[in-house]
């Protein structure tokens, strides 16, 4: 790619940016979170959210309202957005939406495969799939029984199918397989995804590699953590996680030996930009691994608007937005189930 | 629980008779409840004649009343007693007393008690239909009510007041024709409005009906006064949430309504906002329909979606018995039949099987892929296109859909095959080989249906129709109770829990109409609602009224900034120079005739409703605009005349006033002179050439004049300057008016005063070079005439130049003395008014509770600042205090530098920016000139002959036309008027006009009734 993107980046894509930059502006202050974390019922959460950008969105809501009808109306809403964005793009930020709904798409056909495998019926697991990973072939997921039944029957000719390459096996899906698959499948896509916007360069690359790189490094922490206590074998391990991002090659080679938390909590030390997020947990209100990520990945996420004239922007939109939606389900929850002690400990959003 | 006569028409004016008969309006106290506030009311009363017309409120009953010295100490009265109780008695509370009858329009003697204090004197402004009220005191002791009237001068102005915390009667006279916005005179239309801050108590039973007969009246604007609470935290707020689901089944009842195509008629009638024991009709209404709705379209959905299934079934084995397939089977067959065949073969007990459906075209190529990929090629899909569409069951469109057939061998496969036509939401059917039976019995029952689905549209139709019926009225009702709720959420509640109180504005014209509204809709309920004035610190809203002619004007003057508080309004100077300014730069006479009967029409056929409707936004600025557009096209036809202009041809009414023939004549020219000369010199100075001026504007012999521009040139250059000074120097008069009203007499002399020297001596003596010039010097004396321009510039410089004559005698020393004083007001408008208020700050320092104290005595009350009557005085004087304790003394010179600063440049650029005038006259005349000689004379100059003549004269008219129109009036038309309007708001408003106000929104039910 050219450099410069300052010079011709608005003639295709700066519709887009505009608006999304705009559609960035309605995201709940920190006004709006304290005043929904004031209220008593669902009702005054709707009638809350009524007031910022949200409009309306529960008025065609049939009472009682429940937390997962918020929750998928809001999931339409930023799907609705989102399609309107991936619409009216162009090359090769079309592209760069395309990979963004990859994440989603494997979640859920890996959704869909354990529910099979589980012997639920297709519907009931289609509600909790997330409508930003939508594709036609998906509830035929379930007639696949192994991985390269399931790319060459079915996801041969979706956006997942490059990412197919490692993970081609003809072992039986049980429910390890499934999460071996996942990981592989998510190892490629971030790979694809990093290479994509490493090659794309300019502020892109600037500013999504960072961000992808976190998620990488991100992956290999939980997936060590998650490995722990399994029959996962080291090698396996290792073969998981993305080969990128700022732990690449020595700190992964390190967390593959990792036993226990506290190992990774002194591999993660040898990193400046992990060893503050390490120290966090379980600092004042109780966060966990979990949550320090998601306030670094939020932190990257505002960051990523104070550059002009790149795709991240969507990235970071999406992301925020996501977690925003988070924030209101966690919030709705603690409401419904009148467990307020831990209601504020959702993630700000700067 | 006040109430006020029923007959208010039967009480004389107090204006115009000699005995001023008072009306007493008794107010009684319900147990528990109390106005915090002062009640206040004004009468006027002739001394020692006055004569009480006493009449209450019906329901309550009228007992004894008599207060008296020695009367028991206060009872809390019962509900029936409540006029019977008396009045706590005090030392200074004049024993007034009296038995009223059981009756309306008792009347007795009042005493006249001896005044307690004199007070203030002079009236606020706008209220000079009362002669100098002198405010005296009375108070009582338990209580803290207190009246005031005045013993001296003709008619007496009395007021009371009543600032009660206890149970007890309460009294307010108020005089017939004098109530409280009654005594305003001045027009409205040169300033805005009073506007009272008026606290409404609104019964809690009675609050609803009477808001909602504001909405209707449109007469208050709401103030929040629980802005700190949020939405979902207000009283009303499962009211509005009501409401709001209701208009949830509303929007659902409409859209289906719309959906079968059908319109709703716009309601009729007036629709009051409904009680609120109506909403509940209302909501099981409409609840009902919508769920009988629900049902019917359930049903018809329900059968169409059958009907779909049965149409897709026969077309799917239509498709199965088509020649086509046929022969794509007996080909599959046949290419397989060896192999199937062969002996011992594991596949020979197999037979073929189908599976039979329709998808929808765009997923057909998908899924023939899958399950091409899944099945290994182990089947046989054959795709077809249905030949006609059928309707989509939900939403009635037509679709095509893909019919197919897979016929596949072994179970497994099969299995895979419904796995995947699942996941594509196709429709499968059954499909098995003897189905020609079957295709008719399915004929049949899509026959039926189609019956059924008939009888159930029917249904709907019927439930649709009654729907129509009901909704449009329903929604506005719901529309004013929502409108209601949300007014109601305004308002803050007593501490008593007994009644609302609003703070409302309310134009003081329209408080009489207020109370009687507060008081008709709270009759029902026994208890009666109160409005009184408070006295506010914020800045009132604007209120002027307009008509449909001023409404224009007043919008060219809003545009600017909506005026400050009764401030000087410039609209109705407006309506006058705006137009003229307008036809300044416009002047023609037949452009200004066009416009003028463009407008004309618009304004005849005002009342149409067509006119109003139209959507068009350009039409409807025109349209608005049409009173604006009338006087500028009557004033362009004036100024046309004076410029002896018609599409840039001048006419000669009158007969010139000069003459070729004389000057011929006198000069003997001779034909050989003529030939050689193609320019002619008329000299004034021979007799008999120059008659005397034209009697109206410009003499048409200058158009045939070469020099007619320059002439033309010199002439609207001065007039531009002359009209530029008087406007600029009206405006800075205008600004007297604020002075005086704002009670800031020491701008008259600090600011006033040395702007108009400054404008005037400088300006002003330039326009009177100008007019003496044009007086004094003849062509007689031409040659030597003086230059106006030099004499200007030496002026300044102190100089004189020796070849300039001057204009007349002692000129430099008049010039000098000028601009000497000119300057030396520079420093008084920039020093002036900062040292007066400082000056005046220091010395109110020295003594600060002077006044307070007068006041507080005189009202007999302990906080009198919050409950001062008022008045306008009074509360400008209230606002100058808080004013002047906040004075920054850098602040107020900083802010007196920029005014000087600015008036003083803006005197030089702005008298050059109304030379606008001059440039966009000329450039008007030019323009129509061009057209007139490039279009019309050559088209006048092609045929000689009559028949060549007319048929090119038809397209160049057309092309001269259009242009007049579209360059000339509509182009230049708008060019002009954005000068005009610059000239307004930049160099005339900016002299008086702030243009900081808001305006008065009343909270009204129009929006609603849309």
């Amino acid at each position: 790619m050219l450099e410069g993107a300052e010079l011709y980046f608005n003639v295709d894509h700066g519709y887009l940016e505009g608006l999304v930059r705009g559609c960035k502006a309605s995201l709940l202050t920190q006004q709006d979170y304290i005043n929904l974390v004031q209220c008593e019922t669902l009702e005054d959460l709707k009638i809350h959210l009524q007031t910022t950008d949200y409009g309306n969105f529960l008025a065609n809501q049939t009472n009682p309202l429940t937390v997962s009808k918020i929750d998928t109306e809001m999931r339409k809403r930023l799907c609705g957005e989102f399609e309107y964005f991936r619409n009216h793009s162009l090359e090769p930020l079309s592209t760069f939406l395309t990979y963004m709904t990859c994440s989603y798409m494997i979640d859920n056909v890996i959704l869909l495969m354990n529910g099979a495998l589980q012997k639920k019926s297709v519907k009931e697991i289609l509600v909790k799939c997330h409508p930003l990973g939508r594709f036609t072939e998906m509830e035929a997921v379930n007639i696949a029984e192994t991985p390269s039944d399931l790319f060459n029957a079915i996801l041969v000719e979706t956006p997942l199918a490059p990412f197919f390459q490692d993970c081609m096996s003809e072992n039986a899906l049980d429910e390890l397989n499934i999460e071996l698959l996942r990981n592989k499948l998510y190892k490629s896509y971030l790979e694809t995804f990093y290479k994509f916007c490493k090659n794309h360069g300019d502020v892109t690359a600037e500013v999504m590699c960072p961000i992808l790189e976190f998620e990488a490094d991100r992956r290999a922490f939980i997936i060590t953590l998650n490995s722990f206590g399994t029959e996962l074998s080291k090698e396996d391990r290792e073969t998981l996680y993305p080969a990128f991002g700022k732990l690449y090659p020595e700190g992964l080679r390190l967390l593959a030996q990792a036993e226990d938390f506290d190992q990774m909590k002194t591999i993660a030390d040898h990193y400046e930009v992990y060893k503050p997020l390490f120290e966090a947990i379980g600092g004042n209100g109780g966060k966990t691994l979990e949550d320090v990520f998601y306030e670094r990945e939020v932190q990257m996420n505002v960051l990523a608007f104070n550059r002009q004239f790149h795709y991240g922007v969507f990235y970071a939109y999406v992301k925020l937005k996501e977690q925003e939606m988070r924030n209101i389900v966690w919030i709705a929850e603690c409401i419904s189930q009148r467990h307020r002690t831990k209601i504020n400990s959702y993630i700000p959003i700067l | 629980m006040l109430g006020f006569p029923q007959d208010h028409t039967q009480a004389p004016c107090p204006r115009n008779g000699r005995s001023s008969p008072l009306e007493l309006v008794l107010s009684t106290h319900v147990e528990g409840f109390h106005f915090e506030p002062a009640l206040r009311g004004t009468a006027l009363l002739r001394p020692g004649r006055g004569c009480l017309v006493v009449s209450g409120p019906a329901p309550v009953r009228r007992d004894l009343w008599r207060p008296t010295a020695s009367s028991p100490p206060i009872k809390r009265p019962t509900e029936d007693r409540l006029l019977g109780h008396s009045l706590p008695a005090s030392p200074r509370l004049p024993a007034l007393w009296g038995r009223l009858g059981p009756g309306a329009g008792r009347s007795w003697p009042l005493p006249i008690a001896p005044p307690i204090r004199e007070g203030v004197s002079g009236a606020g402004p706008g209220r000079e239909a009362v002669p100098s009220p002198v405010t005296a005191c009375w108070s009582g002791a338990a209580s803290s009510g207190g009246a005031a009237y005045s013993p001296r001068g003709s008619p007496h102005r009395l007021e009371w007041r009543g600032r009660q915390t206890l149970s007890f009667c309460l009294l307010i006279i108020r005089s017939g024709g004098q109530g409280f916005g009654e005594t305003w005179t001045m027009g409205s239309m040169f300033r805005s409005e009073e506007v009272a801050l008026v606290q409404l108590f609104l019964p809690t039973a009675a609050a609803y009906t009477c808001v909602s007969r504001l909405g209707e009246l449109g007469l208050v604007e709401f103030r929040d006064l629980n802005a700190s609470v949020s939405a979902f935290q207000r009283r009303f707020v499962v009211d509005v949430r009501r409401c709001e689901e209701l208009e949830k089944t509303f929007t659902f009842l409409q859209e289906e309504v719309q959906r079968a195509g059908l319109v709703l008629p716009p309601p009729e009638g007036r629709l009051p906002a409904p009680p609120p024991r109506d909403l509940l009709r209302i909501q099981e209404e409409t609840e009902r329909l919508a769920q009988e709705l629900r049902d019917v379209r359930g049903n018809q959905q329900a059968l169409r979606v059958q009907l779909h299934q049965l149409q897709l079934h026969a077309a799917v084995l239509g498709q199965g018995h088509s020649p086509q397939l046929a022969a794509t089977h007996t080909y599959g067959a046949s290419e397989r039949t060896p192999l199937l065949q062969a002996p011992g073969g594991p596949h020979q007990d197999l037979r073929v099987n189908f599976v039979a459906g329709a998808v929808e075209p765009h997923k057909a190529p998908a899924l023939e892929r899958l399950l091409w990929r899944a099945c290994r090629g182990f089947l046989i899909a054959s795709f077809r296109e249905l030949e006609r569409p059928l309707e989509h069951p939900v939403t009635g469109e037509p679709a095509t859909w893909m019919t197919f057939l897979i016929s596949y061998w072994g179970e497994q496969i099969g299995q895979k095959i419904r796995k995947i036509t699942d996941c594509f939401h196709c429709h499968i059917f059954p499909f098995l080989e003897q189905e020609e039976a079957r295709r008719a019995a399915l004929q049949q029952q899509s026959q039926e249906l189609q019956e059924v689905l008939g009888e159930t549209e029917r249904f709907l139709s019927q439930v649709l129709g009654r729907v129509q019926q009901l909704l449009p009225p329903a929604q506005v009702q719901v529309r004013k109770m929502k409108a209601v709720y949300l007014a109601l959420n305004q308002c803050s509640m007593s501490t008593t829990h007994k009644c609302l109180i609003a703070e409302t504005w309310c134009a003081a014209r329209d408080l009489p109409a207020l109370q009687e509204a507060l008081r008709d809709s709270s009759m029902e309920e026994g208890v009666s609602a109160v409005a009184h004035r408070i006295p506010s610190r914020d800045m009132p809203p604007t209120l002027i009224r307009t008509n449909r002619f001023t409404a224009s004007f007043q919008g060219i003057v809003d545009a600017y900034g909506v005026g400050r508080y009764q401030e000087v309004n410039p609209a109705p100077y407006t309506i006058v120079t705006f137009p003229f300014l307008f036809a300044v730069m416009f002047g023609d006479v037949g452009h200004g005739l066009l416009m003028f009967l463009f407008a004309l029409a618009m304004v005849l056929a005002e009342n149409r409703p067509a006119m109003k409707a139209a959507q068009n936004e350009i039409w409807q600025t025109f349209f608005g605009g049409r009173y604006l557009l009338l006087l500028m096209g009557l004033f362009s036809v004036y100024t046309g005349f004076i410029y002896n202009e018609c599409f840039s041809r001048a006419s000669s009414i009158f007969p010139s006033g000069w003459s070729v023939a004389a000057m011929a004549n006198q000069s003997g020219w001779s034909d050989a002179f003529l030939a050689q000369h193609t320019m002619l010199t008329l000299d004034p100075n021979v007799t008999g050439v120059f008659l005397g001026p034209y009697p109206f504007g410009i003499d048409p012999i200058w158009s045939l004049a070469a020099n007619h521009l320059s002439f033309l040139n010199s002439f609207k250059m001065k007039m531009s300057v002359i009209l530029g000074v008087v406007h600029m120097a009206f405006g800075v008069v205008l600004g007297v008016f604020n002075h005086m009203h704002f009670g800031q007499r020491h701008r008259l002399l600090l600011e006033t005063l040395p702007e108009l020297t400054f404008l005037l001596g400088l300006f002003g003596y330039l326009v009177f070079l100008v007019i003496y010039k044009w007086l004094r010097v003849s062509a007689t004396n031409a040659a030597s005439a003086p230059s106006i321009l030099i004499h200007f510039i030496n002026m300044f410089l102190f100089s004189h130049s020796p070849t300039n004559r001057p204009l007349y005698p002692r000129q430099e020393v008049v010039q000098a003395m000028l601009v000497v004083l000119a300057l030396a007001m520079v420093p008084v408008l920039l020093l002036g008014t900062p040292l007066h208020l400082l000056h005046r700050h220091r010395r109110r320092r020295r003594r600060p509770t002077g006044r307070k104290e007068d006041k507080a005595g005189l009202l007999g009350l302990p906080d009198a600042s919050v409950n001062c009557w008022g008045s306008d005085e009074e509360k400008a004087g209230g606002l100058e205090d808080e004013q002047e304790a906040e004075l920054v003394p850098s602040e107020v010179f900083m802010h007196q530098a920029i005014h000087t600063i600015e008036f003083c440049l803006g005197c030089v650029s702005n008298t050059a920016s109304y030379l606008r005038l001059w440039a966009l006259s000329l450039a008007h005349a030019q323009l129509s000139e061009v057209l007139w000689a490039m279009v019309m004379r050559i088209g006048l100059g092609l045929g000689r002959e009559v028949g060549v003549a007319a048929v090119v004269l038809v397209p160049i008219f057309a092309t001269f036309a259009v242009m007049t129109v579209a360059i000339l009036l509509v182009m230049e038309g708008l060019s002009a008027f954005l000068h005009a309007l610059r000239l307004h708001w930049v160099e005339f408003q900016n002299k008086f006009y702030s243009g900081t106000g808001y305006k008065l929104s009343p909270f009204t039910f129009a929006a609603a009734e849309d």
